[in-house]
C-alpha cells in the first residue's frame, strides 16, 4: 500500500478516544514506543507511540510514564494486535508526588496491574483501582499502607483472598488473628492452623477488615503497625506470587533498595 | 533477494543493528560490496578495534581506550565536582555544553522495579568509595528525567547525604526555544518546582 494509501486507511478507521493508565512501555525502533496501557472499558491494550522516544515529541511528552492518567486516542487496525496512539495526554502523573521516596513503588504498582489485567478484557474495578492507587501516590498517606491496601484489594478482585471473617476449619470467627496459607488452605484460626502458613496477627486481620470496607480516599483513617505491615508483605507477596506463578521483579527490587538504602523508599 | 551466501550472511548481520530494517541492510551489503577492498577492510578493524580496546573506566565506568579514561586523568577538571549519569552517552551530551569542568561517575543503568534492575546491578558501590574518599564537596545526580531517574536519584541522595557531600539535582523544566503553550502539565509542574531568583 502507498503512503497515501496507508493515511487514508488510517484515517477510514475510527479513533477511540479513553481514558487510561499507562502501565509499561517497551523501545521499538530508534524513535517509537509500545505502550502497554489499561482503559476501563476495553481492558489491557498494547500499542504503537509512533516518535515517543523524540524530545521534541509533542504528542506523548512526559505521558508515557508507568501509572500516569492520561486521556488518549487511538485507532485498531484489522488484524493487527497493536493499535495505533494518535495522542496521549497526561492527567495526572506519579512525577507530581512530592515525596519522591514513593516513585519506586510506581513501577511495583503498575506491574502488578500489567500481570493482571487481560488483554481486551474489559475491568473496570481493577482500572478504578489503580486510578485511586496512582492519585494517592502524590499525597501524604504512607506508602506502606497504600501498597498493602493495593495489594489486598487486587488479590480479592482477582478472587484470591480468602475470607477473613470465620476460620476455614472450625467456622468460628478468629478474634486473635490467625494464619493465611497461600498454597490453599485458606485462612484459619491460630488453633486450627498448627504452624501451617504466614502468621496474621489481630492488628493486621483488622487493617484488612476495615480496608475491605474503607474507600482509598479514606485510608488516611485506616491504622497499620509496623508488625502487622511486615505480615501482610509477607502474605500478600506470598499470594501474588502463588496466583501469578512467578515472583514479582518490582518486588525484588523494592526489598533490594530497601535493604542497601532503608527509608530509600518509604515515608 | 539475492542468493549469494556472503551477501545473505552480510545482510543477516547488519540487520541485528538498532534501527535497521531487511531492506536498509541490503542497501548498506551492496554498498559495501562496491566498495574498494580497502575501505571494507578498515570497516572490518575499526569493529575490532572498538571490541579489543574499549574498556570501562576502573575509576568511572564511562567507556574509554586508555584506563583510567580521560576525564579522570585530566588535571585541568575539578574533582570536587561529580556529576553522575546513567549511561556513557550522557557524558558525551553534557560535555557537548561545554560548561561542566567536574568529573564523571556512569552508573551503568537507571533502578527500574519493572525490568528488575536492582542497586546491586548498578555501579553504585564505585560511587560510594569514591564520594567517601573525602575529595568529592557536591555529587550532581544527572540522571534521566522520568520515574526511573528520579527514583534512582532519590535512592542515591538518601546514600550519599550521611557521606557530608552536597547533593543536588539537575532542573528539569521547558525546553529552550518551545513554547509554553505546549509544554505538557508535569514539565510545567517541574519547571515551576525549579525555578530560580532573578
Amino acid at each position: 500500500m502507498s503512503r497515501g494509501g496507508a493515511a487514508h486507511f488510517a484515517l477510514a478507521m475510527p479513533v477511540l478516544t479513553t481514558d487510561a493508565l499507562i502501565l509499561r512501555t517497551y523501545h521499538l525502533g530508534e524513535a517509537d514506543r509500545i505502550v502497554v496501557f489499561l482503559t476501563p472499558g476495553r481492558g489491557k491494550k498494547r500499542g504503537v507511540a509512533n516518535g515517543a522516544r523524540s524530545p521534541r515529541s509533542r504528542r506523548f511528552a512526559g505521558g508515557l510514564e508507568p501509572l500516569t492518567a492520561v486521556r488518549l486516542a487511538y485507532y485498531e487496525r484489522e488484524h493487527r494486535d497493536l493499535v495505533r496512539l494518535r495522542y496521549v495526554e497526561p492527567v495526572r502523573s506519579p512525577m507530581s508526588a512530592r515525596d519522591g521516596g514513593r516513585l519506586g513503588y510506581v513501577e511495583y504498582f503498575a506491574e502488578i496491574l500489567d500481570e493482571c489485567a487481560q488483554e481486551a478484557e474489559p475491568n473496570a474495578p481493577l482500572f478504578r483501582l489503580g486510578s485511586a492507587v496512582g492519585a494517592l501516590l502524590a499525597g501524604e498517606i504512607p506508602i506502606a499502607r497504600l501498597a498493602r491496601y493495593f495489594e489486598y484489594w487486587v488479590l480479592r478482585l482477582q478472587g484470591v483472598y480468602p475470607s477473613l471473617n470465620v476460620c476455614g476449619r472450625c467456622g468460628r470467627r478468629p478474634e486473635r488473628g490467625g494464619r493465611i496459607d497461600a498454597a490453599g488452605g485458606g485462612f484459619r484460626c491460630g488453633a486450627c492452623a498448627g504452624d501451617r502458613g504466614l502468621p496474621l496477627s489481630a492488628e493486621a486481620v483488622r487493617f484488612l477488615r476495615d480496608a475491605a470496607a474503607t474507600p482509598p480516599d479514606a485510608l488516611a483513617q485506616v491504622g497499620l503497625p509496623p508488625r502487622a505491615d511486615q505480615e501482610l508483605d509477607r502474605a500478600h507477596g506470598r499470594l501474588l506470587a502463588m496466583h501469578l506463578e512467578k515472583e514479582l521483579r518490582a518486588a525484588r527490587v523494592l526489598r533490594a533498595m530497601a535493604r542497601t538504602s532503608p527509608g530509600a523508599t518509604s515515608s | 533477494m539475492t542468493r549469494v551466501e556472503p551477501l545473505v550472511r552480510l545482510t543477516g548481520e547488519l540487520q541485528k543493528l538498532p534501527g535497521i530494517g531487511a531492506k536498509s541492510a541490503q542497501r548498506l551489503a551492496f554498498h559495501l560490496l562496491k566498495q574498494p577492498r580497502g575501505e571494507a577492510d578498515q570497516l572490518c578493524e575499526a569493529i575490532r578495534d572498538v571490541k579489543e580496546r574499549v574498556v570501562y573506566c576502573s575509576v568511572c565506568s564511562n567507556i574509554t581506550d586508555c584506563d583510567p579514561c580521560f576525564y579522570c586523568t585530566d588535571a585541568g577538571r575539578d574533582r570536587r565536582l561529580l556529576c553522575v549519569v546513567e549511561d556513557p552517552h550522557n557524558v558525551a551530551a553534557i560535555e557537548k555544553t561545554g560548561d561542566f569542568k567536574g568529573a564523571y561517575h556512569v552508573l551503568m543503568g537507571a533502578l527500574s522495579p519493572l525490568k528488575g534492575v536492582g542497586p546491586d546491578d548498578l555501579r553504585i558501590a564505585g560511587l560510594l568509595r569514591r564520594v567517601g574518599g573525602g575529595e568529592v564537596t557536591e555529587v550532581i545526580l544527572a540522571t534521566n528525567p522520568n520515574v526511573e531517574g528520579e527514583a534512582t536519584a532519590i535512592y542515591l541522595a538518601k546514600l550519599l547525604k550521611p557521606l557530608g557531600v552536597r547533593v543536588s539535582r539537575i532542573a528539569m523544566g521547558v525546553p529552550v526555544g518551545s513554547d509554553l503553550e505546549y509544554a505538557d502539565e508535569i514539565t510545567m509542574l517541574k519547571a515551576m518546582e525549579g525555578r530560580r531568583e532573578m
